[in-house]
């Protein structure tokens, strides 16, 4: 079984948002992938981009100059 | 309890709806239709007078039972959270789509599961239809479709449904109001007691394993992820042991009694349909139940968006009819569907299409 490691998930309020993010983020070189939102952090059944931790910074800031807004940004267990 | 945190507690979760349903099925609910959204609420609708076809009139526990389960679980663990606000009209349309397709097929996807699992090939059939329409859907989401955000709204509107649902119960528990078929599908059920405690369980396992017919194909397509289709294997493999177990496994086409029809064409258009709406509205008929009874009132409104579609189904001859003996001539009558239901049909996957292309995220 795959080892468990913390990352950097972000969660937005429409699918579209996560979309969005999934296109500034390949076209500006930055990791990351789509992925379910963990179910530890919502019932919902949306989508939140993964990525390092330390690219928390940088994310904010790609996200920032897109005007992605997001829901919310999380360090968990993936 | 999390039921979605491993593979192997999702699959426990698809185990647990499939003995439900299997339950369902020994204790006197339809063939085929042990736990169907769409005929369901179909039933509901014309048991409070929304259409008067008197073979499918029955207040079906069932519904009442999954959304209060998903009300209940999710007051439990605190995860009820009452919004809306997200195009509310145009879910309600989707809704409408949703149900017009399932009845033109004959089930939504969690009875097109279970007729699978009874060797019916015409759900094979439409398995592809239903796959291509959320496929469709998903490649609108991947262009830019958006229906926009919910937001958080007054507590007391995320209630206002499962209220309504306690009302009907009531309603069929204590007085004579509701309109009951005394023949067809409608007339067959299992006890209201069982009926009620399946459809809370199964809500409850819904809830928690995020169960979506719809969403596992969407994931699987935008995310190569494969969880919430685990589900689906669990629920399928129960009901084929079940239904090999009690002789009910006929691999075949034009197989009377089983409410469904071999127009294959019609199977596949009537399946595309729901996928495609489906996807657009964010969940399948089961999630959006499940959705409606966690506080989301968008799901709400695509719940009623599916009662007004059932009512138009019976009211305007869009539902098919399934193939059946005649028991006077013990000739096959061939089910069929309606050119009343083709025509909705083909106007509904151009509604679908205008709304996924016509809904774009706002760019920066």
């Amino acid at each position: 079984m795959r080892k468990k490691e913390m990352k950097l998930v972000v969660t937005f309020h429409t699918t579209a948002d996560a979309m969005a993010t999934e296109r500034v983020c390949k076209s500006a070189d930055m990791p990351g992938r789509l992925i379910p939102v963990p179910r530890t952090l919502s019932a919902g059944c949306g989508m939140s981009w993964c990525t390092d931790e330390a690219l928390e910074e940088q994310l904010t800031a790609l996200l920032d100059a897109n005007q992605i807004e997001r829901e919310g940004i999380f360090h968990c267990e993936i | 309890m999390n039921l979605s945190d491993s593979k192997m507690k999702l699959l426990i979760a698809g185990l647990g709806c499939g003995v439900i349903a299997a339950v369902l099925a020994y204790m006197g609910n339809p063939a085929n239709m042990a736990f169907c959204i769409a005929c369901f609420i179909r039933d509901m609708a014309g048991s409070l007078g929304f259409h008067q076809a008197a073979v499918v009139q029955y207040a079906r526990p069932e519904i009442i039972g999954l959304v209060l389960g998903a009300f209940i679980i999710s007051i439990l663990t605190g995860e009820y959270r009452s919004s809306g606000g997200s195009a509310p009209m145009i879910r309600f349309i989707l809704g409408v789509i949703i149900m017009i397709g399932s009845l033109i097929f004959l089930g939504c996807p969690l009875r097109m599961v279970l007729r699978m699992s009874a060797g019916d090939l015409n759900a094979w059939i439409a398995l592809i239809g239903f796959a291509a329409g959320a496929g469709t859907g998903a490649f609108a989401l991947k262009s830019g479709f958006s229906l926009g955000r919910a937001y958080e709204t007054k507590q007391g509107s995320g209630f206002v449904l499962p209220a309504m649902m306690v009302g009907v119960l009531i309603l069929l528990v204590c007085t004579p109001l509701l309109k009951f078929s005394e023949s067809g599908p409608g007339s067959v059920h299992a006890p209201i007691i069982m009926s009620l405690i399946g459809g809370l369980l199964f809500g409850m396992f819904a809830q928690k394993s995020r169960l979506c017919f719809a969403g596992g194909i969407r994931d699987a397509v935008l995310m190569r992820n494969f969880d919430l289709l685990i589900p689906l294997g669990g629920l399928f493999a129960v009901m084929l042991v079940y239904n090999i177990a009690m002789g009910k496994f006929v691999l075949a086409m034009n197989t009377p009694g089983i409410i469904a029809h071999s127009d294959s064409l019609w199977n596949v258009l009537g399946m595309y349909t729901v996928g495609f709406a489906a996807v657009l509205a964010g969940g399948c008929p089961l999630r959006q139940l499940i959705l409606a009874g966690q506080g989301s009132s968008d799901s709400a409104v695509t719940v009623l968006g599916m009662f007004f579609g059932a009512a138009l189904c019976h009211n305007l001859g869009l539902a098919s009819s399934g193939t059946a003996m005649n028991a006077e001539t013990g000739e096959l009558v061939a089910g069929a569907v309606t050119p009343n239901g083709k025509v909705a049909c083909i106007i509904c996957i151009v509604i679908c299409f205008i709304i996924a292309f016509a809904n774009k995220r706002k760019q920066s």
